[in-house]
């Protein structure tokens, strides 16, 4: 039987149930490679595209555009050229048997939930099967679970996956007083004990990373591997001016501003997502929080946290993950790498390569997973 | 983040800041819901619910029922005001307004302008508006046009739970007096709400759905009138975005004119009659702002010029439709 692979409506975050089908980027009977992007969908919070899953020609568009479509419709079929059209045709009569026989099931939408701890409560969502071991999500300032949109989904198809709101983000509580950054580990690791038995995966973003990396010293034996996405804590360089800017934007037009400097192409921020931010923002102690907090990051002089020490103290799998054209916490030197961690660089993508590069993110997160035992 | 209606969205509002700040206080028609009826107290958390539990948590010091009397408890309200308490006026139906609009218009939006900024009126005016609840002519006009056309006045018109709370609680801390409007048919509308407190400032515009083939301004309950148009022009292919004003005065002129600007087409829904209304202000405002950007004629979908009909198909009919504003924006798409 020849190679045949299917081009499904990919599940952008957790809520999402169905995309509209907004363009085909290539024909029928074009050849395509794998990574390359070939369906742009639409969704109530986000447009962006669906990139081939392998290489081959797009022998059927089973979805036109302007259909609306579940997530995990067949929109069409990649196959290379010995598939004969009675091959492709069986694929897609058996996709049709597939569909709907998936885990969702009809109200099966997940909904985070509060863990209560010492001075507040953390925010989870939680997703995929349990198991022994977990995968744990932790965004950077200023973001929230949704920071993960393009990726919780993806990973919890085999995985045990939670995604926790930092405290002072999202629907998790702000921490008052002083020493911020060791309160915000301490109730990230109450959460993580709460929700997340066995070994973890900490995956973590900007100045997640250095909450992951302070978890992972404390608790090395737990951690199975660490993957950290343009984390601070490696060199001095940092935009304090996004900081500063974000911490004082309390309107739409300001703060879209500030979120137009995370991406290389800006225009992959949604209405949702300043609105997303604006909520969290709104909320009585969120501001002084969010304050505090960009003063544990950086200082006029630059970056005030530091993690090589920590990372390189460690026996699991660590890679760091870096959008080329990160504009606020540029790609380190290679002598500010520790020797046991691995550097990816990410072509093309700013500060939030997760979201701009969800595949090329998700799979270098699964092949870190994979080099600790037991995967 | 835990569902709640519009109606709870409003009371924790009340109560939270009843409880933050001793200067709070209330007063309108049967707030207590049921006082003066064989003793019952707060049977029915006032006309509509949205103020259950106050008179326990507050008492009758902080929460007075009045008599029939708008004219003498709005003006109460607005004297209260000058002299350093915070109230929060209930009006059972904005209808009813006419009769104090001495009080509202020539007295408390002139303070601040009077006296050269040097006297404060943190005075809220609560009302409900709307047509949809079999409620009549008298109890049923959206008449937020009039206040807006107001100068000193603030008028804050809510079209979901999450913004009822922020808005009411912005409402409360401001120091000039707002016309907060609530619709009837929205009081039952779930929604996302976060149980702490929060306040969204006036004059900022919601983007309630994106999009980049027409323009939907929408105002209060027409959002949601405005979010089934759109669910429907999706499914011919046409990509609506959505905007919903929050608050009529400070009306966000930025954001309509930048939405404007890139989209080109446009169609405001209004529940007021159309004439002297804010969907002919803010069609106005874009037309003198944004012409040469403009692809197509601006369209209105609003109520007709006519009272309020009593009879349940009239009424229906008179509520601007998903159908009405779909025909709309699909007559601007062709052109």
């Amino acid at each position: 039987m020849s190679s045949i692979e299917a081009v499904t409506v990919p599940k952008w975050g957790m809520t999402m149930t169905e995309g509209k089908i907004t363009q085909w980027m290539v024909g029928e009977g074009e050849h395509v490679t794998r990574g390359q992007e070939i369906l742009e969908i639409e969704t109530t919070k986000v447009t962006n595209v669906v990139e081939a899953a392998a290489t081959g020609t797009l022998r059927r568009i089973v979805l036109k555009e302007g259909t609306t479509a579940p997530v995990g419709a067949l929109a069409g079929v990649i196959a290379e050229a010995a598939a004969t059209s009675e091959e492709i045709d069986a694929f897609i009569a058996s996709y049709a048997d597939r569909l709907g026989a998936g885990d969702e099931g009809d109200g099966g939408v997940p909904v985070p939930r509060t863990i209560a701890v010492d001075g507040g409560a953390v925010n989870v969502l939680e997703a995929g099967p349990q198991g022994d071991e977990t995968v744990v999500l932790l965004h950077g300032f200023g973001g929230d679970l949704s920071t993960w949109l393009f990726n919780q989904s993806a990973l919890a198809e085999n995985m045990r996956v939670v995604a926790i709101d930092l405290p002072g983000h999202g629907a998790s509580s702000p921490i008052a007083g002083g020493d911020v950054f060791p309160k915000i580990v301490s109730a990230v690791e109450a959460a993580v004990e709460a929700v997340a038995p066995g070994k973890l995966h900490l995956i973590a973003h900007s100045f997640g990373g250095a909450v992951a990396a302070a978890i992972a010293a404390n608790r090395p034996s737990r951690v199975g591997s660490l993957t950290l996405i343009a984390p601070i804590g490696l060199s001095r360089q940092i935009s304090r001016d996004f900081l500063v800017d974000f911490v004082a934007a309390e309107r739409r037009r300001p703060l879209l501003g500030v979120l137009e400097r995370l991406f290389a192409d800006p225009s992959k921020i949604t209405s949702d997502m300043v609105e997303g931010t604006l909520r969290f923002k709104r909320l009585e102690g969120v501001p002084e929080a969010l304050s505090a907090i960009a003063d544990t990051i950086a200082d006029d002089n630059g970056q005030l946290q530091s993690i090589g020490d920590q990372l390189q103290a460690l026996t699991c799998p660590v890679t760091l993950i870096w959008g080329e054209r990160d504009g606020i916490v540029p790609v380190p030197q290679q002598a500010e790498v520790p020797g046991n961690v691995q550097l990816r660089i990410i072509p093309g993508a700013g500060h939030m390569p997760q979201m701009e590069a969800s595949s090329a993110v998700n799979e270098a997160i699964m092949e870190n997973i994979q080099r600790s035992s037991g995967i | 983040m835990a569902q709640k209606s519009f109606r709870q969205a409003l009371n924790e509002a009340l109560h939270f800041e009843m409880g933050r700040d001793p200067r709070v206080i209330m007063m309108g028609e049967d707030l207590t819901g049921g006082a003066g009826a064989n003793g019952v107290k707060d049977a029915w958390g006032g006309p509509f619910g949205v103020t259950r539990g106050l008179l326990d948590a507050f008492g009758p010091e902080r929460i007075r029922d009045t008599p029939i009397s708008e004219a003498a408890f709005i003006g109460a309200a607005a004297g209260a005001a000058l002299t350093g308490l915070r109230p929060i006026a209930e009006i059972m139906f904005v209808d009813f307004a006419g009769v104090c609009l001495d009080q509202i218009m020539n007295q408390a939006a002139k303070f601040r302008f009077m006296f050269g900024g040097r006297a404060k009126t943190p005075l809220v005016i609560r009302a409900t508006y709307g047509a949809g609840s079999r409620s009549g002519s008298q109890h049923t006009q959206a008449l937020y046009p009039i206040f807006t056309h107001i100068p000193g006045l603030k008028v804050v018109i809510p079209s979901t739970p999450y913004d009822a709370k922020g808005l009411l609680l912005q409402a409360i801390r401001d120091d000039d007096p707002v016309i907060f409007l609530e619709h009837k048919m929205l009081y039952d509308t779930v929604g996302e709400v976060p149980d702490g407190a929060y306040t969204i400032p006036f004059g900022e515009a919601r983007v309630a759905r994106d999009g980049k083939d027409v323009l939907i301004i929408a105002i209060g309950r027409m959002v949601q009138v405005a979010e089934e148009a759109a669910r429907k022009l999706a499914a011919e292919g046409i990509s609506a975005c959505i905007i919903d004003p929050r608050t009529t005065s400070p009306l966000d002129e930025d954001t309509l004119l930048e939405f404007t600007e890139t989209i080109g087409r446009v169609v405001i829904v209004d529940e007021a009659n159309p004439r002297c209304s804010v969907a002919t202000d803010i069609s106005a405002l874009l037309a003198d702002k944004c012409f040469d950007a403009l692809k197509a004629p601006i369209k209105l979908v609003t109520a007709p010029h006519a009272p309020v009909p009593y009879a349940p198909n009239l009424e229906d009919a008179y509520i601007p439709s998903a159908d009405a504003v779909v025909k709309a924006a699909t007559s601007i798409i062709k052109r």
